[in-house]
């Protein structure tokens, strides 16, 4: 079973937006993201955001790959 | 759909995909997301000249939806909105499981079109939306119970090979739907549609999706070949370059543009003869 992405928040502001209902946010892109993403971050459907996102890094350390 | 039916006047029949699955707000502030802001949409596209609206449920917070119960919401607002058009439901999804992908299809009533992808599809680095044909069937088969005619998405010459196979399957007149973009599409190019065209049975009505600043020409090329269009935020977020678009200046566009080709613009009424559609 897949956990939830550590860098998933959600916010209502950040990257200059704001919005109305807090919506999933990135701390290693610094930016919201796809509602796609969203379900990655989340793990559902059986995602896993360490194997799944071309933008993970694990929490002791790393870089992300762009 | 063929030159002679441009030259003849037939209808277009024009969708508007409204929502998508894929961008939110992150993307375009007033990409509508919420049942009330997507009623809003559908009843601005449905006075501009679309007869058909694709819908996609989204959660409160915009992220992806696929409940039959979320479907419900937002299509019982579109149609507490609008008047005639043909409501036409979404049964894509990315990693959905199976079984999450038939609930758009159990609404009550249900949609009188809906989606199906023909085969696999890849999504930014890391995902494929696979679209087995087990599934494909299966959704058919769902479809046909519920008289629910498909619409099938042809992202690409794989998937076109796929629909010709199946073809003798689905009622009259087939409705194939050919996206023309990046990744997994088929790229983008007016004699890439040509060439699609030309090898269509001629039983076949299509439609055409360009992505993102590919909608404008593709769409206005399939009205010259006797096709339909698809045009909306679900597809592309920009009325041009730089300036962001609402769903109604794209079908407003869509119909000024066919009207001036003149391939009148097809009303929900002529659609439903056209596509063979069971009403709303």
């Amino acid at each position: 079973m897949s956990e939830t992405c550590p860098h998933l928040e959600y916010r209502e502001e950040g990257d200059g937006r704001s919005f109305d209902v807090a919506r999933a946010f990135c701390t290693v892109t610094g930016s919201f993201v796809q509602p796609m993403r969203a379900d990655v971050c989340n793990a559902r459907h059986g995602l896993d955001p360490t194997t799944d996102c071309e933008f993970y890094v694990a929490p002791d350390g790393g870089t992300a790959e762009r | 759909m063929t030159y002679d039916e441009y030259l003849d006047g037939k209808p277009v029949v024009i969708t508007a995909a409204l929502t998508g699955g894929v961008h939110g707000k992150e993307a375009h502030p007033d990409l509508p997301e919420t049942p009330t802001e997507i009623a809003e949409a559908a009843a601005a596209c449905e006075r501009a000249g679309a007869s058909i609206l694709h819908l996609h449920a989204r959660r409160e917070n915009g992220e992806r939806a696929f409940s039959t119960e979320r479907f419900q919401e937002v299509t019982d607002a579109v149609r507490e909105a609008t008047d005639d058009v043909v409501i036409q439901h979404s049964t894509g999804g990315t990693a959905a499981s199976n079984d999450l992908r038939h609930e758009p299809l159990r609404t009550d009533p249900a949609p009188e079109m809906a989606s199906l992808d023909m085969g696999p599809l890849n999504r930014y680095d890391r995902l494929t939306s696979e679209n087995t044909r087990e599934l494909v069937s299966s959704l058919h088969d769902e479809m046909r119970e519920r008289n629910i005619k498909p619409e099938l998405e042809v992202f690409n010459d794989g998937h076109l090979n796929e629909s010709l196979a199946v073809l003798e399957e689905f009622e009259e007149p087939p409705y194939l739907n050919f996206l023309f973009g990046g990744g997994t599409t088929s790229p983008p190019h007016p004699r890439n549609l040509v060439n699609r065209v030309e090898g269509l049975p001629e039983r076949v009505e299509f439609n055409v999706i360009g992505l993102g600043r590919h909608q404008l020409p593709m769409t206005t090329q399939s009205l010259l070949l006797g096709g339909h269009v698809r045009v909306g935020l679900e597809d592309n977020r920009y009325y041009e370059r730089g300036e962001l678009a609402t769903n109604e200046d794209l079908v407003a566009r869509a119909a000024r543009i066919a009207a001036e080709l003149g391939r009148p613009v097809a009303t929900p009424a002529e659609t439903r003869e056209l596509l063979g559609l069971r009403g709303r």
